[in-house]
This record gives C-alpha cells, structure tokens and sequence, in this order.
C-alpha cells in the first residue's frame, strides 16, 4: 500500500531563552492510505507542531515530508486533504451554512446541495441557519467536520476531534471517523481519548519530546506477551506441583488460573492439565490496554531522561 | 480571486458586527449629527468652521477606525486558529492576506459612507439641496477614503510582524508623522541652512513614510472662493501615489507574511 505521509528525519527547531530546542526530531513517520492512524503523546510533545508542518503552514528546520505523494506545503495536496483543528474557532455571525459556502468558496465551490447534503451527514441539517454562536461545542466540531469534508479529502488531519465533548457528541464523532475509512479515507488523528484510539486507529505513533517512542500497528503494540489459560476439574496438589517461570497461579474450588509468559511451554501445561483429567475451560492471549502503553512509554522515556 | 474575495467579504461581515468598531463610528456619527446645532458661532465663521469640523471629525473617527480595524487583523486570526483552517486549504498567503486587507477597504468605505451620509443630510438641513455643493462636499470624504486604505495598508502590513499594541503605536506613530509633521520634514529637507544629519531625517522620512497630509484637501470646502489650479489633475496624482504606497506596503506585507511561523 502506497504512504499517505511520509517524513525522514523531520526536524523542527524554535530558538528560547535557553538555546535552541528541538520541537520536534528527527521524526521519521510513515502513514499508509486508507488507515486510521492515532499520533499520541502528552502535551507539548510536538503533535500539533508535527501537524503544522504536514500542512505547510510552519517550515521544518530540517528533514523532509512528503504528504500523498508530494512536498508538504505544496499548495496543489490542499485540494485532497483537509484539517480540523483543536479547539477550533469559526466565524460567530456566520450561519452554519454560510460557513460551509465561506470554505467551498476557497475551494472554487458553491454547490447549495452538497452543502445541504454535508449537514445532512453531520446532523446539523436543522440548525443549518443557526449562527455558530448559537452553537453547543459538540455541533462546532460537527460543522468543522463538515468544513473538512466540503473537498471529498482523501487524507483528513483531525486535532483532538473529541475534546471536551459530551458523551453522544463522542461518540457521533468517532461513528463518522469510523466512516471515513470505510469510504477509503486516510485519517490522522491527534489525541488525548485513548480508549478512542484503541477503538478506531489501525496503527499509532507515540512521541515525547519530538521524538518517536513507539511506532506500529496497535494489535501488535498493545499485544501483552502472555496467555491466561483456565482450566476445571483440578486438585490442589496439581496446582500446587506446577513450575512455571514468571507465571502466577490461582486456584479454588478445582478451578486454576494461570497468567503465563507465551515464551514459556503453555502447550506442556495444557498437556498436563489434560494428562491430569482436568478441563481446559479458555486459552486467552492477554492484550494490554493502549492507555498501559501510552503510560509506560512516556514514564520510560521521561526516566530515561532523568538519569542522563 | 474568489479566495481573495470570500476572505474580504468574510472579513467586512466581522468588522461590520465589531462593538469597539461601532462605537467608534457612533460617537464620529453622533458629533457629525449635533456639531450644527452648536449654534455659536456668527453666520460666516458658521460654515467654514462648522465645514472645517465636521470634516475633521470623519477623518479622525476614520483613522482611529482603520488603525483599530488592522491592528487585529492577522494576530486575531492566528489567535482563534481561523488561519489553520483557512490555510489548509488551496489558499496562498499573498490570497489570504489580500483578502484581508481588501475586507478592511470594504469596511471603512461601508464606515466611511455612513458618516459621510450623515454630513450630507447636516449640511442639507442647513443649507437645502445643491448638487453642486453635493459633488464639492464629496471631495474630501473620497480624498480621506484614499488616505484610510493607505493607513489601512501601514496597519496590515504592521500586523504581519508585531503584536496589536506595538502595532497601533507604530500605526498611529506613521500617520501622525505623514499628516500633521510631513511638512516639517520637508522643510527640514529643503532649507538650505539644515544640518546634514537634519536633512538625511528629513530625507528618510520624506521616502520611507507616506504623506498622508497630501489628503487633507479641506481647504477648497472651507473656502469655495478659493481657485486651485489643476484641482483634478492633483487629485488623480495623490489618488495614484496612494495606490503606488499601497502596492508596496502590500508586497512587503506579503513577503514578510510569506514566511512567517503561524
């Protein structure tokens, strides 16, 4: 599958009182057409500023990135993507559907109908005459997406597209990042929401300090490494004559859990629990939650950092 | 160009709905509303001291308009992330900036339109209806309107690179110096007896900051009497100077903008 985004050793440098500090290093990022891809990291950890650069709108101070197939910043990839940012702001005065015609304008737009069609989809087809100061937050990001998607974008930057919304708001929003991928969209998405990312992204990145700490798809990022396996019918003198390295072991009322590394021979357990007479009940591999990752990156790093 | 002119009539809707911009032009409409009923002046100081007022009234509530209008401009956009909005999409900085600029023009002459309209219904309530009077009247708002798109251009331009307050200093700074200094630098410039450092002031001054004085054409209104030679072929030179100072302040806005971090 071809790169929707690609960056080798994109760098951007701010000068402070301090120096010079790198915003954003040697960041080398590759995003395939048609995923969800989730850019995580805690705040001031050069997401936006990462996203800036994609957009053309800041210069990196070093490196390159090119964004379907061309330079970022090439004014001719505007036309196939599109960015909502965080917390965005629209014009207040403006009605919804005059917002949607203020950015179809920019594009050469004035198609009433796909206007009316894109409120439709973004449930704002009733309120289209409200002025955006009339408007909840969550109906905001809802007309941004609409403004987002006035292009038919093939590649979508989404900053916390969920941030301090409501629980409905929530989850209509990720109901229709779901759909863009179904419509074979590329979504890039920054945020905080990572039951979100877990739920929807294919593969996720996360950076600290400008630099990336952990990159690759979510199944195998968030693959924990052990298998729980539960078994009936035992004694308590099986239980107790098993020796397993790093395993922990429950037992009660001739039911064993184990939690056992799936480097150790859990096939060998499971032939002896057969052996034994017992009841293999499940075999489950344990997944970690992205949340864990996301806190045990970040921790490592910063821990990294201290000690140097 | 519809880019440029989305962002401009974008632009004019805000400006339009600005309290601080419309209670500017209230107070500038309401002095031009009551100042002839000031009633104390004798018959013949009436018209041209009345005249002479009402017209600096349009121009000082236009300036501080037009100062207030750009200093916001670029660093309000940038403020609210309008811009990365704006950005993202097939739009060029040079587009984006123009628009802007372009909304500020629209919206001093939509400003500068209704405080002239209220000048022509105080004059008629004075004077009665002359269409000739009118299309002598009209002459200083249109050379003022001039003026502002100029001080409009000073104020976008600023705003490419400073903070809104440094801005408005700087703005108002200019056009004091090109209205009410212009011509002590130009003396300073061309009397014989300056220094060399005085006549390089002079000089640097002369070039580098409009003139905005070359507007200030009151004086044929105040005193009809008065004869100018080549009346419209001064006009249309300052009208041409304006528009050369403008494309310039515009390029340079632009190139500073160009590449700026957002």
């Amino acid at each position: 599958m071809a790169a929707a985004i690609e960056t080798q050793n994109l760098t951007k440098t701010y000068k402070n009182r301090s120096g010079k500090v790198n915003v954003v290093d040697q960041l080398n990022l590759s995003v395939e057409e048609g995923e969800i891809f989730g850019f995580l990291g805690p705040n001031g950890a050069g997401k936006t500023t990462t996203i800036k650069m994609l957009l053309g709108i800041i210069y990196p101070s070093a490196g390159q990135a090119q964004v379907l197939g061309k330079e970022a910043g090439d004014i001719g990839i505007h036309r196939s993507i599109s960015y909502l940012p965080e917390k965005p702001y629209y014009y207040e005065h403006m009605t919804g559907m005059e917002i949607l015609k203020f950015y179809g304008a920019l594009f050469g737009l004035s198609d009433t109908a796909m206007y009316q069609r894109l409120l439709e989809r973004v449930n704002l087809a009733g309120d289209q005459h409200k002025t955006i100061s009339q408007y909840s937050k969550g109906m905001q990001q809802r007309i941004g997406l609409a403004q987002s998607l006035l292009n038919d974008p093939k590649l979508l930057f989404l900053d916390e597209p969920t941030g301090g919304l409501d629980p409905i708001a929530h989850i209509e929003i990720r109901d229709l990042i779901l759909q863009f991928r179904e419509e074979g969209k590329t979504v890039f998405i920054s945020s905080h929401a990572l039951s979100d990312v877990e739920r929807i992204c294919d593969r996720v990145a996360i950076i600290n300090k400008g630099k990336i700490a952990a990159q690759g798809k979510l199944d195998d990022l968030l693959r924990g490494g052990r298998i729980e396996i539960i078994a009936d019918n035992l004694t308590s003198e099986f239980a107790q004559g098993l020796k397993l390295n790093g395993a922990t072991t429950s037992f009660n009322a001739g039911r064993l859990i184990v939690d056992i590394d799936e480097a150790e021979d859990f096939n060998g357990l499971i032939d002896g629990i057969r052996n034994a007479k017992g009841k293999v009940v499940s075999v489950l591999p344990r997944r970690r939650r992205l949340e864990d990752l996301f806190v045990e990156t970040v921790r490592n790093l910063q821990s990294q950092g201290a000690s140097k | 160009m519809k880019q440029v002119w989305a962002i401009a009539t974008t632009t004019l809707g805000e400006a339009i709905r600005r309290r601080v911009l419309l209670v500017i032009l209230l107070v500038g409409v309401a002095f031009i509303a009551i100042a002839p009923g000031l009633g104390v002046l004798s018959a013949r100081s009436e018209t041209t001291v009345l005249r002479s007022m009402l017209l600096s009234i349009i121009q000082l509530t236009s300036a501080v308009i037009a100062v207030v209008l750009t200093v916001y401009m670029i660093p309000n956009e940038i403020e609210r992330r309008t811009i990365y909005t704006i950005l993202s999409k097939p739009v060029h900085r040079w587009q984006f900036l123009l628009g802007k600029y372009f909304g500020a023009v629209l919206a001093l002459m939509v400003m500068m339109a209704m405080m002239t309209g209220v000048l022509c219904l105080a004059f008629f309530v004075q004077q009665g209806y002359r269409a000739d009077g009118l299309t002598q009247l009209l002459r200083a708002p249109i050379m003022f309107f001039v003026q502002m798109c100029l001080l409009a251009a000073v104020g976008v331009f600023f705003s490419t690179f400073v903070t809104p307050l440094v801005n408005f200093f700087l703005s108002g700074a200019v056009y004091l110096v090109g209205t009410t200094f212009s011509s002590f630098f130009e003396s300073m410039l061309n009397n014989p007896s300056s220094s060399n450092i005085a006549k390089i002031i002079g000089r640097l001054v002369n070039t580098l900051l409009p003139n905005f004085a070359y507007y200030n054409v009151q004086n044929p209104l105040i005193n009809p009497t008065v004869v100018i030679q080549d009346e419209t072929q001064n006009y249309i030179k300052i009208v041409a100077y304006g528009v050369l100072y403008i494309g310039v302040l515009l390029v340079a806005g632009i190139l500073v903008f160009d590449r700026r971090e957002v």
